[in-house]
């Protein structure tokens, strides 16, 4: 039986990646705080966080799959970006 | 000439349309009712929010209710203003003079599914997303793909004249319409299509109506029932960006694309630095990008995978030909699926000071061709910095072009400069400052030989004004028809600088 503690769910603290963004969990990208002075940014617990980028990626698979029955694919690596740095529904979870 | 100019719906109105539908529940006089069908998705003039109502809402389910309640908006020279998914961008479903808003969402079936020749004819009130979920067992699709595609509806779409996301490929809704029914200003139910038969896509028979009574912005008439194109479902789609270090070789690369003759291309679109300085704010697939990044191209194929695997192969030779590097499978892929984005997003901007704030997205649109984008882009993006600087409440989100022509994607674009406006601060000063940036981009677009609107329509301030001067000698022949139809100008009034037709 799981049992749910509030101050587990408390988010990782940020750290800046770009001018004016934040990250918490690899590959969600946040406002930074420091910009969100007149609407300050809610609090939200980790599973929150998890739950919209889940929703997310199931979106984009509900999109390809209602559009067409087979998504083609280069086959390439991005050329402007190392494969780490490239957001997928792994990293974005770990 | 007696004209609707303001309303006059009473209780004696409210009860001879409840005696229409025969049914109170479809008749709407509340407040609550009144307020959601006001405003559409762009920012508005909220401090004037009352002036925008109508006196009362009606859900029909038939052409004949719908024929019935324009005869009496027509006889007591009542506004009647249509409206179907309200998802517009330019206002074209927002009453301005008040009157009754004819709601069609419960005129929302499938009537016939015709598999033979190829057409599904249904009600303006349904969904394309929830057609396609229907047409999809039969390995059919109904192709119109706008941003609001899981939201807006097929009757605004065919008011509106829309444009679809997949429109090089199957075209847009004037394309896809075969023929429809339409209910007069003044009340009688007509058929309009390609000559007589309702699922003809060719005839020399008398005049082409059809185009008449698609993107007339719902001040000619309200479509009842249409009967549209049913393509073959996809076998196969690719979609494939690349990034530049300067928007002149995106620009090069983006017509080198359109031209290369594939025939599975479904649209080219250029974006440039300013909206890749947005997109590095918020969005997870371009925050992490090199600074060199400066341009995107973005192409998307669809059709059988016979043709779509080959092409995209040359897709990836064209895109990288003149410095073009791929960004990978991952963001083309998922970029490409968030497309209507637009309609789900919560969206924010900045302040000139930095600071984020709610803001609204404004899409001003324009039709232009291909030579003229780098300097219609240098200019308009002048003109919001100007505004931008003197009032603080908006925000420069970047341009994007996007291949315009059915079937032929090398000449014309959709081009939008995508504005955000902090609404909360919204006051007349500020409106007008908006009305009048607005304008300043629209003249540029003339200035180049341009539309004012590929499909978002000339209905709001800003836009509404210049029509006349854009249609120059033709304007005559517009408010000719007009006055023609609508005698008592009660259709969506106020729109378009159609008044004009009843000056005289």
């Amino acid at each position: 039986m799981s049992i749910f503690r509030l101050g587990e769910q408390a988010p990782p603290p940020p750290r800046p990646i770009a001018d004016g963004v934040v990250e918490r969990f690899e590959h969600v990208y946040e406002v930074d705080p420091e910009r969100m002075r007149v609407f300050p940014q809610q609090d939200m617990p980790a599973w929150d966080t998890h739950r919209i980028v889940d929703a997310r990626w199931d979106h984009l698979d509900w999109m390809h799959d209602h559009f067409a029955d087979e998504i083609l694919s280069a086959g390439l690596e991005s050329e402007t970006m190392p494969a780490e740095a490239m957001p997928s529904e792994e990293r974005a979870n770990e | 000439m007696s004209v609707a100019l303001k309303s006059a719906v009473d209780d004696g109105v409210v009860d001879e349309l409840r005696a229409i539908l025969g049914d109170d529940d479809r008749v709407l006089p509340g407040v609550s009712a009144r307020v959601n069908r006001t405003r559409v998705p762009a920012p508005f003039p909220v401090h004037r929010w009352a002036e925008f109502m109508p006196d009362v809402a009606v859900l029909p389910r038939t052409a004949q209710e719908v024929s019935e309640v324009v005869k009496l908006a027509n006889r007591l020279r009542i506004p009647v203003v249509p409206r179907a998914g309200g998802t517009g961008l330019a206002d074209g479903a927002v009453p301005l003079r008040g009157g009754i808003l004819v709601d069609v969402k419960l005129m929302n079936q499938i009537h016939e599914i015709d598999l033979e020749d190829r057409t599904v004819t249904v009600g303006p009130g349904i969904n394309m997303l929830k057609l396609n979920e229907a047409l999809r067992p039969h390995r059919v699709f109904y192709p119109d793909c706008p941003a609001s595609y899981p939201c807006s509806l097929v009757g605004g779409r065919i008011g509106t004249g829309g444009w679809s996301l997949l429109g090089g490929r199957y075209g847009h809704t004037r394309d896809l319409v075969v023929s429809m029914e339409v209910v007069l200003p003044t009340g009688e139910i007509i058929e309009v299509g390609d000559g007589g038969g309702r699922k003809l896509r060719h005839s020399s028979t008398a005049f082409n109506l059809k185009q008449l009574f698609t993107g007339h912005q719902g001040t000619l008439g309200i479509c009842t029932e249409a009967t549209l194109e049913l393509v073959p479902r996809a076998e196969a789609e690719f979609a494939a960006f690349f990034a530049f270090d300067d928007y002149l070789t995106a620009h090069r690369t983006t017509g080198a694309l359109t031209r290369s003759g594939l025939a599975t291309i479904a649209g080219v679109v250029l974006f440039d630095e300013y909206k890749l300085a947005y997109l590095r704010r918020d969005d997870e697939a371009w925050i992490p990008q090199p600074e060199w990044v400066k341009a995107v191209v973005a192409v998307a194929l669809y059709g059988a995978k016979a043709e779509v695997e080959p092409a995209a192969k040359l897709i990836m030779e064209l895109g990288r030909a003149d410095g073009g590097k791929y960004v990978g499978d991952e963001i083309s892929q998922g970029d490409w699926a968030a497309r209507h984005d637009r309609y789900a997003t919560p969206l924010h901007g900045r302040r000139p000071d930095g600071q984020a704030v709610p803001m609204s997205w404004h899409c001003e649109d324009a039709a232009l061709n291909y030579s003229v984008l780098p300097r219609v882009r240098e200019e308009w993006h002048a003109i919001v910095q100007r505004y931008i600087e003197r009032y603080g409440i908006f925000d420069d989100w970047g341009m994007f072009c996007y291949t315009s022509g059915a079937h032929k994607p090398w000449g014309d674009y959709l081009v939008e400069i995508d504005v955000g406006i902090w609404e909360q601060k919204m006051n007349d000063e500020h409106w007008a400052a908006w009305v009048s940036c607005k304008r300043e981009i629209a003249e540029v677009s003339l200035k180049y030989g341009g539309s004012i609107t590929c499909c978002h329509g000339a209905t709001r301030e800003g836009d509404a004004e210049l029509v006349p001067t854009e249609m120059g000698a033709s304007w005559e022949v517009v408010k000719r028809i007009k006055r023609a139809l609508d005698p008592n100008n009660v259709m969506n009034p106020g729109k378009q600088s159609l008044d004009e037709a009843y000056s005289e």
